[in-house]
């Protein structure tokens, strides 16, 4: 691999432009910006592992404000230090990040989320942090991929020091993080996040005696509000620089009976967690022997805790022969003696634990309520999608209106300049009609996309994992794979990276197979346009029919594959249920506006090719310029060739052939390729659509053949993008190249069956 | 009795766990480790419950619940 290449990835990944832009660019039709996203992360990683230094060489900006450096030369600073970034799912660690690097990282108030880890930089005073902000995890065990990854990265050399985010209303739970942190020997900081609830709730932590207890640096910060983030970095910079580690004031371990203890160590004035003499004893025994066999080695006691609990990974990397010492595994007692250790922190330093029931507690018995439950989910469905047309359809007047004007204008500007009529054609009725129409459906877009966000940041779509958890348990699913699915109405791509969070293969690979019938936002235009202009008065109810026929029949494929599996079914959810919050508005307008900068982007990349393309072939024919008579031009002879196979389906019209398989770059382009099809500068509105219908009419192409369009546009093969993203998440050609065909064929059956049966009524 | 079959609003005392050592290990870095005290806050039928462990939130399928052995614990008034 070129190196060079590698660090200048680094260093852009650094200068807070990290990854999260690639799922918008592989919505976009560029996955291959994603590979090297993650390529650069891989590189970091493989890095990390090789203890390499940090070759991180960029410097902070001339620019007082600016929290986003580029790349300059370095030696004028004093110090470039980096700082790791771990904690629990949902502690608010990305919007701290995002808070200090100025970086719209996604922030998701459900678990499972940052898979990869992302990095940024920021200035404090002289001095330049960078800073990688790591998958949320409740431990560092060897049992999951982004725990080994988590833990790897921090014990290499390129981390100077971590600073571990807590959300201190539920501190007992995220010490034990705090304690893993600790024994891998690197200066960490504890920042104790969401003090704002913690105060509105009556509790209250005694910072004078946690950092005694812990012996690490306390700070209270709020990361929605943005308090104590300076004196956090403050105490970075401070902490990290310390040689002479602070040491724990002595305490009593009640479970240990310290008084009565015959341990020759004074490991209480070394170390925070101090297990039982039987433990320690066999960590000494333990670490004598990785002296002796693997002297390079560094932090002992860690990797001889490691050795006992037979972690995997360490056990391998430095074989042990101890069968007296290491009789089993010690995990068990290590994990319970931490809880006891963690108990005796919180009965000194939680003070009011408790004393108010949490708003959360009060919803909760409404919104997960065994009978309540289901319905309100689905009426907060319906209301979503009500809300996406109804307010759409509110707002595309005045956009049409702007794009009739524009085109227009373009028209005569350009007649009256002389250019000749191909351009002007080009121009209007193939860019301006395929990127300009699709435009006009962004308020839908928007509104669709702002209500998910409410769902996700409010803390509500993790209870729709326990909410459809019984319908989907006979399905053979958890509750957990519903997440993807209803990330699929806003884009299938992120709904297929987020069935990553599902614990099993099977899980995965049902979840993906699924999730493209929950109808994406890019089949809303199609929608949106073929009911308005054949269901005029029920335009509201087509859609939505679709929007349930696609998620039915998405169910009903799941239960037919649990049919033919022969395994039995064993519900493994689990899933934390964060507190509700009030949606933070900055989440989601990063959230809002990195679907609608998508969103244009596709219209300014994909949709703008594909209208080009489309003009060409369309206007163009074996004998040159058509123009008017698109019958003989390239476009209508290959799309006549394929006709016959979807005559049965009432398809068989050469110029909705050639939008459907040009819909297959992105499914708005299905509209666009109309638009440019029967030369309407603006699909959307009155005259465009009326013009439409007398054409389609005139085909022979009515009502029916309009919802039997539909129905494949719902159905059949999902865009590229979503293409590329099954087959790197599944990472297999032969199940990729399955779904292709499995989506194929469920969709030429379906429409087949309504189609027939339609005729007959 | 195993948590599955807990009622909702009663809190429970963890006994035992008999999962695959993953799965176990991820639990009791939970925090549910021998002992803890488990508040069941929402049932559903199929045995998937809400608990709440060390003040956090989870909920658990049937596939982890039923493998949780607890007891009930007597309720004490605050």
């Amino acid at each position: 691999m070129n190196i060079d290449a590698e660090n200048e990835r680094n260093v852009k990944a650094a200068a807070g432009q990290p990854d999260v832009t690639a799922e918008a660019k592989a919505a976009a039709g560029q996955p291959d910006m994603t590979a090297e996203a993650e390529a650069a992360s891989e590189s970091l990683r493989s890095k990390a592992e090789a203890g390499e230094p940090a070759d991180f060489a960029a410097a902070a900006d001339k620019e007082e404000d600016a929290a986003v450096h580029e790349k300059e030369e370095t030696g004028t600073y004093k110090k470039t230090l980096t700082i790791a970034f771990a904690g629990n799912p949902n502690c608010g660690k990305t919007t701290l990040f995002n808070d200090y690097t100025g970086a719209n990282l996604k922030v998701a108030n459900w678990p499972g989320v940052s898979v990869e880890k992302k990095e940024g930089a920021m200035k404090y005073h002289d001095d330049t942090f960078k800073l990688v902000d790591l998958p949320g995890t409740y431990s560092l065990t060897a049992y999951t991929m982004e725990e080994t990854v988590s833990r790897n990265f921090i014990l290499s050399d390129e981390v100077d020091l971590i600073i571990d985010i807590a959300d201190a209303s539920a501190l007992e739970r995220n010490l034990y993080l705090t304690l893993q942190l600790i024994e891998l020997g690197k200066p960490v900081i504890l920042a104790l996040n969401m003090m704002d609830i913690v105060e509105k709730r009556g509790m209250e932590i005694d910072f004078h005696r946690l950092p005694e207890m812990l012996g690490i640096p306390c700070i209270p910060i709020s990361a929605r509000t943005k308090k104590g983030l300076n004196i956090l970095m403050h105490a970075a910079a401070h902490h990290a620089d310390s040689s002479e580690k602070q040491s724990p004031l002595i305490h009593q371990h009640t479970h240990n009976k310290e008084s009565q203890s015959h341990h020759q160590h004074h490991h209480h004035q070394q170390y925070v967690m101090v297990y039982s003499d039987e433990i320690e004893d066999k960590i000494d025994a333990v670490s004598v022997k990785l002296k002796e066999l693997y002297p390079s080695l560094t932090n002992y006691r860690w990797h001889a805790i490691k050795e006992l609990e037979k972690d995997t990974e360490i056990a391998e990397k430095y074989p042990l022969d101890l069968p007296d010492v290491i009789d089993r595994s010690y995990e068990d007692d290590i994990i319970t003696q931490k809880y006891d250790f963690i108990e005796e922190v919180i009965d000194e330093c939680l003070v009011n634990k408790d004393t108010k029931e949490a708003a959360t507690d009060r919803a909760d018995r409404i919104l997960t309520n065994r009978w309540l439950g289901l319905p309100i989910f689905l009426l907060i469905m319906a209301g979503v999608f009500v809300l996406t047309f109804a307010v759409g359809n509110a707002m595309k007047g005045g956009l049409e209106y702007l794009l009739d004007l524009f085109s227009n204008a373009v028209r005569s500007g350009l007649a009256s300049a002389g250019a000749a009529s191909p351009v002007i054609s080009l121009l209007c009725d193939g860019i301006i009609a395929g990127v300009g129409g699709i435009l006009t459906f962004l308020p839908n877009i928007f509104v669709l996309f702002l209500a998910l966000a409410f769902l996700e940041d409010s803390g509500y779509m993790s209870r729709v994992a326990y909410v459809m958890d019984g319908v989907m348990g006979r399905l053979g699913l958890s509750g957990k794979a519903f997440i993807p699915m209803i990330l699929g109405f806003g884009c299938t791509v992120p709904a297929i990276m987020a069935s990553r969070a599902l614990a099993t293969r099977k899980d995965r690979f049902r979840t993906m197979l699924i999730t493209p019938f929950f109808s994406c936002s890019a089949k809303l235009p199609i929608y949106v346009l073929f009911s308005g202009m054949f269901f005029p008065k029920f335009a509201g109810l087509a859609a939505f029919s679709l929007y349930a026929a696609g998620f039915l029949l998405g169910l009903l494929v799941a239960f037919l594959a649990k049919l033919f599996d022969k395994e039995p079914y064993e519900n493994d959810l689990l899933i934390e249920l964060p507190e509700y919050k009030r949606p933070s508005s900055h989440t989601i307008f990063i959230y809002v506006w990195e679907k609608v900068k998508d969103y244009l982007t596709r219209a300014g990349t994909i949709i703008f090719i594909a209208s080009i393309v489309m003009w060409f072939i369309l206007n163009f024919g074996p004998s040159g310029f058509v123009g008017s008579s698109m019958e003989n031009s390239f476009g209508s002879l290959a799309g006549k060739a394929i006709v016959p196979v979807f005559v049965p389906l009432g398809l068989g019209y050469w110029q909705i052939v050639v939008a459907l398989i040009a819909g297959i770059s992105a499914k708005e382009v299905v509209v666009s390729s109309c638009a440019v099809l029967f030369g309407i500068s603006n699909v959307q509105s009155a005259a465009g659509m009326s013009k439409m219908v007398t054409d389609l009419s005139a085909m022979g192409f009515g009502p029916l053949n309009a919802y039997c369009l539909m129905v494949f546009c719902l159905l059949y093969v999902p865009c590229i993008a979503a293409m590329a993203t099954i087959r790197r998440e599944s990472g297999s050609r032969k199940y990729t190249a399955f779904v292709i065909v499995f989506q194929l064929a469920i969709a030429w059956v379906v429409t087949f069956i309504i189609f027939q049966v339609g005729r007959i009524l | 009795m195993t948590l599955d079959k807990a009622e909702s609003g009663k809190t429970y005392e963890v006994e035992s766990v008999d999962l695959p050592i993953g799965l176990h290990i991820r639990l009791e870095a939970l925090g549910m480790t021998k002992g803890t005290d488990i508040d069941v806050t929402e049932t559903k039928e199929h045995g998937t419950v809400i608990m709440k462990l060390r003040g956090t939130r989870f909920a658990v399928g049937k596939g982890i619940s039923s493998h949780i052995s607890v007891k009930e614990v007597a309720v004490h008034e605050h």
